[in-house]
């Protein structure tokens, strides 16, 4: 495949490496080094793709194996005590988009490999096949998404 | 709204410096702040140490043909091969790069870094010895102008090269260790508690 198709694979899909990374990072420049590392690890891997799997699953993977292996700077992780004190970045925004914080937030309280679990699953991929990107058994996934997901309803109920 | 559209609303959009990125000339020009790069680059740098100090050695070999200086010398040159050789064929094995499932991922980064302190645990015990037995026999023979016979005819030179000994290379092997988990003391522990996480049953 063309380094023109790979740009624009990217391109269409770079949002999932914004998600991801914000579920992580939360110093600006640190989000900045950890995208470009994704990119880097993304644009050496890329000839090793074969399109067996979705471009979208691949660049998953990849985004989650660099995250995770990433050494992180020393700064602590600014995490608002509760909900209440989330303070809106935009002035006017919309019930939906309330909500939609509210998740990440509730999602950044969780242990780094659950946000993975959890991520992968909200998106839309199957057990077995978040089994397979983590490297871990279906059954696994099974159990853990259930205790995650029960834990996410009570962060998100309690607002802490 | 269910949680999963709610996830599909959060807000995808990065800044215009990162969508800027996607050039394959900015690409290319990239730099890996991987720590299996950094790894790497300290591999590297340790080889081309080792290659100096190695010719360093060879030169003190001529200049000093006392017997056991010599035989330090060459202990330390026959580490130092063995040390070139080793770090090279572990040079070999991290590839920052390769793209497996995430918890054999993590292991292979864990497990890269531990070999990569095992060898420099190695070195630090073996090396330091033989250094300062040697440093302490060389230093002496020039500061006094005698023979290593000589010095080390007396026997407060033994108890001095005993304490030397046992002071020095305790400490030179605590302040390794100490700048290893300086550096990766906290990576090593957020990949280990990362990999148990994801392989405990719950």
């Amino acid at each position: 495949m063309s380094e023109k198709e790979f740009l624009a694979q990217v391109q269409a899909n770079q949002g999932i490496i914004y998600k991801l990374v914000g579920l992580y990072v939360t110093d600006k420049e640190e989000k900045k080094d950890l995208y470009q590392e994704v990119l880097l690890q993304t644009w050496k891997a890329w000839p090793s793709f074969r399109g067996e799997a979705k471009f979208s699953t691949w660049l998953y993977r990849i985004t989650l194996n660099t995250i995770l292996t990433w050494q992180r700077k020393e700064k602590k992780m600014e995490l608002r005590d509760d909900l209440e004190n989330l303070s809106p970045a935009v002035p006017h925004k919309s019930l939906q988009q309330e909500e939609a914080q509210r998740l990440h937030w509730a999602i950044r309280r969780l242990a780094e490999t659950d946000r993975a679990i959890i991520s992968l699953s909200l998106e839309g991929f199957d057990n077995g096949e978040i089994a397979d990107m983590l490297g871990i058994s279906a059954n696994h996934v099974a159990v853990k998404l259930h205790r995650i997901k029960q834990q996410l309803q009570n962060v998100l109920n309690t607002g802490k | 709204m269910s949680l999963e559209q709610q996830w599909k609303q959060l807000d995808e959009q990065g800044d215009e410096e990162l969508r800027s990125l996607l050039q394959p000339r900015k690409l290319q020009r990239l730099q890996s702040r991987n720590p299996l790069q950094k790894i790497k680059s300290l591999i590297v740098a340790g080889l081309i140490f080792s290659v100096a100090i190695t010719a360093l050695y060879g030169y003190l070999l001529v200049a000093y043909p006392y017997w056991p200086i010599t035989v330090s010398l060459i202990v330390v040159i026959g580490f130092n091969v063995w040390v070139s050789v080793t770090s090279w064929q572990l040079y070999r094995q991290i590839n920052p790069f390769v793209q497996e499932a995430v918890l054999q991922e993590m292991q292979h980064y864990y497990n890269s870094v531990m070999n990569w302190y095992r060898l420099q645990e190695r070195v630090a015990l073996f090396v330091y010895p033989v250094a300062l037995a040697g440093g302490f026999l060389l230093g002496g023979m020039e500061g006094s102008g005698k023979s290593i016979e000589q010095i080390m005819s007396k026997p407060i030179m033994w108890v001095a090269l005993g304490i030397c000994m046992l002071i020095l290379v305790p400490l030179c092997w605590w302040f390794a260790r100490w700048m290893f988990r300086k550096s990766f003391g906290r990576y090593l522990k957020q990949l280990k508690q990362n990999m148990d996480a994801l392989s405990s049953p719950g």
